[in-house]
């Protein structure tokens, strides 16, 4: 069992329907509680950061996270990638994928920006976007889960 | 060329939140401003995936510059204003 690991394959929900945008995070937040990186209480911040700010970064991609107070629910830094083939209405931009984030120090902003140069490719965004095997997800983001590593 | 070197003030970094707030206010600039870290190439400002992809942490020096125009120092000034603040502090009272 890798459980250190950031982006475990359990994490991976690539056929997922959401009624909405709260709805897709309560989902990405609940995965972070059945891997046993975060507490209940996560869900709650991640909504709020939502209600803050949206997260949707681009490229049909949002990176839900919880709020700087929501980080004590925080047990591991972990991942969680969610594919909603059918969209989802971002308050206004459509999402297919989220890159839901659970982090304890300022680790996230590294994931951040691997993330970031990653979608920043085209060709790699829209293999994220179609993405039908786990297996995809993990070689694509696996500079996000090198970069957290050091 | 107007150009400011500030240091990020925000709790968290530019990301998420700040980052959101960093990039409405360079898409409001009427003229366009680049972002960079040290000397790696500049990014566009009022490109969200550009300034993640920065990596800026709490304290890290980022540096903004506008071509010469009209308003570019005013721009590159208010961009400067709100990389030193604290732009999470609105949300951060139990951390």
């Amino acid at each position: 069992m890798a459980e250190e690991e950031l982006l475990e394959r359990r994490a991976i929900r690539l056929a997922a329907t959401a009624a909405d945008r709260a709805d897709a995070i309560r989902q990405c937040g609940e995965t972070f509680v059945e891997i046993g990186a975060t507490d209940g209480s996560y869900v709650d911040a991640m909504l709020a950061r939502e209600r803050s700010v949206s997260t949707y970064i681009g490229e049909g991609v949002a990176i839900p996270h919880g709020t700087l107070a929501g980080k004590e629910a925080v047990r591991r830094d972990a991942l969680a990638v969610l594919r909603f083939p059918d969209g989802v209405d971002w308050d206004g931009e459509r999402v297919t994928v989220c890159v839901a984030i659970a982090a304890k120090g300022d680790g996230h902003v590294a994931l951040l920006a691997a993330l970031a140069e990653i979608l920043m490719d085209p060709d790699q965004a829209a293999e994220l976007r179609n993405a039908t095997e786990p297996d995809q997800v993990l070689q694509l983001l696996a500079p996000m889960r090198e970069g957290s590593a050091s | 060329m107007p150009s400011r070197t500030v240091t990020i003030g925000s709790t968290s970094g530019l990301h998420a939140r700040p980052a959101a707030l960093f990039v409405a206010a360079a898409a409001a600039q009427p003229v366009p401003v680049t972002i960079r870290t040290g000397e790696k190439k500049p990014v566009p400002a009022r490109s969200m995936l550009s300034v993640l992809s920065l990596g800026a942490k709490h304290g890290t020096e980022v540096t903004l510059e506008a071509a010469d125009g009209d308003g570019a120092q005013e721009a590159v000034d208010a961009l400067a204003d709100l990389l030193e603040q604290n732009l999470d502090a609105e949300e951060s009272t139990a951390s």
